[in-house]
């Protein structure tokens, strides 16, 4: 019995395989299916993402002269390696629940026969979504879910582009043992969280990382997510005063926090706030003259004039009418380039070539949107060279001040507030 | 911990629950009058937010500007949700209610998806003017103004409805409408008058609201479930019960937060709730 | 009459059993066959005490939960096929369901639907800080089949049997109910329950036994909901949302009638899902919009459910009055 329905899976993977095979090839385009929250509470997350990834498909079928010459794939006219055939996103909304996740995957596989998948934010849907693609045979790349569970299934045909959060509780270790090092006070810590997956998952991962590197986190405050008033968690911070404090929130938080510690007068020397809402544009657009010198962390900084980074965010900008590149959205412009660069390279839109080719994959660091050390993935399907930098918030805009070897401009401390 | 402290977060509780007294009113009146409950209430005031969001970006308007724009916009709104939708689910069994007013919920906020987008909108927080404190407790302008404006509004609302003659005449059609009719009052008038009412509260709600929330479309499902409780707990019929609810609420939720942790919170309102309708089932000060 | 009849229900037969026979063509609508009848087991489930007895629960998602819970548990520390712990999840709404309806089910109207939204919310709250359900990350089933009984397939087919054989047991049981004394009562308790009381009838004892039956079944749906998707959250599993929508299906289809929330099911299912599959991607939530919209239109022209429409056919002129089976009321006046 076990036999069987094992067989059935790898026929009807097998005969799905060819028949997208032909169906794709035949109309020179090749179909590329993305899940996100479209709407929902993390809607403003996902159209972000959206744009992205609209971004890079343009890249690759129409192309842009000045990014062509530092990254190969942007010359325009669609894959090379498959006589020019044109990527075409299909793109659904996720709703935020894992239930339509995987509904939806399971169309774009099968009725819009895409040939890769690529999303779904929230790291339940992405379990769920992913777990359809691995039945069906179907490459999923998923560009920025951090919880660990993820790779650690057996998959064959997942594969994550983003650091997790182990790598994110390590930079803020090494962060702040060199600040110790540097003569601030870093004796106690408050973790503030949000309590679904994300504000659990990352907090957890911090205090364990935290523990062993003898930091200590004097204080945990978890907290359920929209809340409708932070001033109590605010009012406890400020009786303990830590030296340093440490945020995990989505947006609508991130804004009654920002709000909330103007209000009752309270502000930390270092104050780190792990992506999520603080790297929001919208926050950063209503909250940053508050914030100054917020410390966050994010996969992205601008760069260099004529950097990929820096060009992609100067055309992100004129897609978005004034958005730069953030930390979700140039986590998912990447996902997508690693995705069609395997694609490219497989010159097939057989999944079994495409899954060969990302595992295949070794792009280096000067041809990545993103700030990680490159890209190449492990037997479990993650990327071990995902890397994540340390910046500050200045004039309502992020600067990358750690490592120093990456790092735009010099760290300011302490937090200035408001 | 401090006196100071502890005054503080019951300070912050108090003008809290003054908040949610505010948004809670419009539907403890339509409850009360109609025995209706309202599932696109959060709805209400998402919208009432969004008006004042608007008001300042098209033209830099505070809530002297927005709060009245937001009262007659939700009030309109109020009373073609009456006239469209409610008047004839009222003709069916209490479920339509539900049915109806959930429809008319997601309709609103994915409208609102739609108009707006997903991103979340705030005003300036200088807007109201600066906190300011008093004997050590820190106030804020914003706050300060949402609760006192609750406060307010709840009690010319419970005045209207037992000093008035309107007041009395809607009480008549919600205790008979069929002898209130015999009698010489139009049901019909008196209900849409309600929704107006209602729905004004509602959008002044909203806009004060706006002052010290973010906007977004989905703020009303936040919103929504602590005023459901909130009416409930403060009573059937009762405006001034869901002041006192709100209240209670507030400080319940600031305090239990404080000392407890924030996650449980919720946990200890709900089971507040629950405990409380078990010993007064028809809420703190509503009649059965 | 009759043979028509008689043909019209084997005919409904015949196409609920070849539905998925028909449709292997493709996938996603044979998964939508599975979708509709999951979502009328739930429905059906909480019509036994939202429709029949009229205890208006908007907190059923408590039951859903705990037996996709109890699913995910028994695969997750005692490495079980998830489906072993359908009958736990099941006993265990029965406690919860005896727990909370007792204090509750005292309540009247709308205290008791609120009411249930808070007993919601508070056990939403609870499983999100218990680390040994996953806390709020949720808990996944098997990531790949370990043997048949892990109910994990690649095919919506042995889905939509499954489910359509729960269904048609549910719907078979509340027919005998909807018969049987229990039934009677419990529209005289719906009606008026101060005269059911003063005719003797233990009103609070029926309540409470519709209460736990239904729960029993709601949460059988949330064990199967864990199989067919293998993952659960807090907010997939305990969310008023889910709560919302059985009490909007049944009140579509027609609340209290043994084929209501089928029949709201058969409607709403397949328009969320064929509306996000053409709208959703544009990113607009105009899904939910156009979602909403003809849920408010059929609220305002059939309050009380799509059903209501054949119920006025018999009597043109009469006042929907209900039908009577009873012949000799005929001549009365």
């Amino acid at each position: 019995m076990v036999e069987l329905s094992r067989r059935a899976l790898t026929v009807g993977a097998a005969s799905a395989a060819f028949a997208f095979a032909t169906d794709a090839n035949a109309e020179g385009v090749v179909k590329i299916g993305a899940i996100y929250p479209l709407s929902g509470n993390s809607a403003s997350a996902g159209n972000y993402e959206k744009m992205a990834i609209e971004l890079g498909a343009d890249l690759v079928n129409k192309g842009d002269p000045e990014l062509a010459k530092v990254l190969p794939l942007a010359k325009g006219g669609g894959l090379s390696g498959l006589k020019g055939a044109k990527i075409q996103m299909v793109f659904a909304d996720n709703q935020g629940t894992p239930a339509a996740g995987q509904n939806q995957t399971l169309r774009l596989i099968t009725e819009e026969k895409v040939v890769a998948m690529i999303g779904a934010y929230q790291s339940g849907i992405t379990l769920t979504a992913s777990a359809v693609a691995e039945k069906y045979g179907i490459p999923f790349v998923n560009p920025e879910s951090v919880a660990a569970n993820l790779t650690e299934r057996g998959f064959k045909w997942f594969f994550r582009v983003t650091p997790v959060a182990a790598d994110f509780a390590k930079a803020y270790s090494a962060f702040l043992k060199e600040q110790k090092a540097a003569g601030r006070k870093v004796d106690s810590i408050a973790l503030v969280h949000e309590n679904t997956e994300y504000g659990n998952s990352v907090a957890s991962v911090i205090a364990d990382v935290f523990a062993k590197d003898k930091l200590n986190v004097s204080m945990k405050v978890a907290y359920s997510a929209n809340s409708t008033d932070v001033q109590p968690q605010v009012l406890q911070l400020k009786e303990k005063n830590p030296d340093a404090a440490i945020f995990v929130s989505y947006t609508s938080d991130a804004i009654l926090y920002a709000k909330t510690m103007k209000e009752q007068n309270w502000k930390p020397a270092i104050l780190i706030a792990d992506d999520g809402g603080f790297n929001d544009p919208a926050f950063v657009k209503a909250m940053g003259s508050v914030t100054e010198g917020l410390i966050s962390r994010s996969v992205f900084a601008p760069g260099k004039p004529g950097s990929v980074a820096a060009i992609c965010d100067a055309l992100y900008k004129k897609k978005t009418g004034g958005d730069g590149l953030d930390d979700v959205s140039a986590r998912a412009l990447q996902g997508f380039l690693v995705l069609a660069d395997a694609i490219n390279r497989a010159g097939s839109t057989e999944p079994a070539k495409i899954q060969a080719a990302l595992r295949a994959t070794d792009i280096k660091p000067e041809q990545l949107v993103a700030g990680y050390d490159g890209v190449k993935f492990d037997d479990k399907g993650q990327n071990i060279l995902a890397s994540t930098l340390i910046t500050q918030l200045r004039n309502s805009q992020y600067v990358s001040v750690w490592p120093k070897s990456r790092a735009t401009s010099e760290l300011i401390l302490p937090y200035k507030g408001w | 911990m401090t006196t100071t402290l502890l005054l503080q977060v019951v300070v912050s509780g108090l003008l809290l629950g003054a908040v949610y007294a505010l948004f809670s009113s419009g539907l403890s009146l339509i409850w009360g009058m109609m025995n209706v409950v309202n599932f696109a209430h959060g709805e209400f005031v998402m919208l009432g937010m969004y008006t004042a969001v608007v008001v300042w970006t098209a033209m830099g308007g505070g809530p002297w500007a927005s709060v009245p724009i937001a009262a007659i916009l939700i009030g309109t709104l109020g009373v073609l949700a009456y006239f469209l939708l409610v008047r004839h689910i009222m003709r069916g069994p209490m479920l339509a209610q539900i049915l109806g007013t959930f429809g008319l919920a997601l309709f609103l906020r994915y409208g609102a998806l739609w108009v707006f987008g997903a991103n979340f909108k705030t005003l300036p927080d200088d807007l109201v003017g600066h906190s300011f404190i008093l004997g050590g407790i820190r106030f804020e302008g914003s706050r300060v103004l949402a609760g006192a404006v609750g406060f307010i509004v709840t009690v010319l609302l419970h005045l209207l409805l037992t000093r008035t003659s309107v007041g009395s005449r809607m009480l008549a059609v919600s205790e008979d409408a069929t002898a209130a009719q015999l009698m010489g009052i139009r049901p019909q008038r008196m209900q849409a008058l309600a929704w107006a009412l209602a729905g004004a509260a509602t959008g002044i709600a909203g806009a004060l609201v706006a002052t010290f929330f973010y906007t977004s479309p989905t703020v009303g499902e936040t919103l929504a479930i602590v005023a459901f409780v909130t009416v409930a707990l403060g009573g059937f019929g009762s405006v001034l019960g869901a002041l006192v609810a709100g209240l209670l609420i507030g400080v319940v939720e600031s305090l239990s937060a404080f000392l407890i942790g924030p996650v449980y919170k919720d946990v200890i309102v709900y089971a507040v709730f629950v405990l409380v309708l078990w010993f007064r089932p028809q809420g703190l000060m509503g009649t059965t | 009459m009759m043979t028509s009849r008689r043909l019209l229900q084997l005919a409904v037969i015949v196409v609920a059993l070849a539905y998925p026979i028909v449709t292997s063509g493709s996938p996603v609508w044979q998964r939508l066959g599975a979708l509709v009848l999951l979502a009328a087991i739930s429905a059906s489930a909480w019509n036994i005490v939202g429709g029949y007895a009229g205890q208006v629960s908007v907190g059923h998602a408590v039951f859903f939960g705990i037996g996709a819970y109890a699913a995910v548990v028994a695969f997750v520390h005692l490495d079980l096929p998830p489906i072993l712990g359908a009958p736990i999840g099941m006993l265990l709404s029965v406690a919860v369901a005896v727990v909370v309806g007792v204090p509750t089910l005292r309540l009247s109207g709308h205290y008791f639907s609120m009411a249930t939204i808070a007993v919601g919310e508070l056990v939403r709250v609870l499983s999100s800080t218990s680390d040994w359900l996953g806390g709020a990350q949720g808990l996944g089933g098997p990531a790949m089949p370990r043997t048949v009984f892990d109910l994990s397939f690649v095919s919506a087919m042995p889905y939509y049997y499954i489910f359509l054989a729960v269904l048609t047991g549910l719907l078979g049981l509340t027919w005998w109910i909807e018969r049987s004394r229990m039934g009677f009562y419990l529209r005289a308790i719906k009606d008026s329950e101060r005269a059911a009381r003063s005719l003797g009838v233990s009103a609070g004892r029926y309540k409470l036994h519709a209460y736990m039956l239904s729960a029993a079944f709601t949460s059988l749906a949330g064990s199967l909901y864990l199989c067919m998707f293998g993952f659960i959250d807090p907010e997939s599993g305990f969310g008023i949302l889910l709560s919302v929508k059985m009490v909007v299906m049944a009140a579509l289809g027609g609340a209290g009638q043994l084929f209501g929330p089928l029949i709201g099911a058969l409607i709403l299912v397949p328009l969320e899902e064929l509306s996000n599959s053409l709208l959703g991607g544009q990113g607009a939530g105009i899904t939910f919009v156009v979602y909403g919209a003809i849920i408010v239109i059929i609220a305002r022209f059939l309050p009380s459910g799509l059903l209501s429409l054949l119920e006025r056919r018999p009597h043109p002129g009469t006042k929907a009055a209900p039908a009577n089976p009873n012949p000799a009321s005929g001549h009365a006046d």
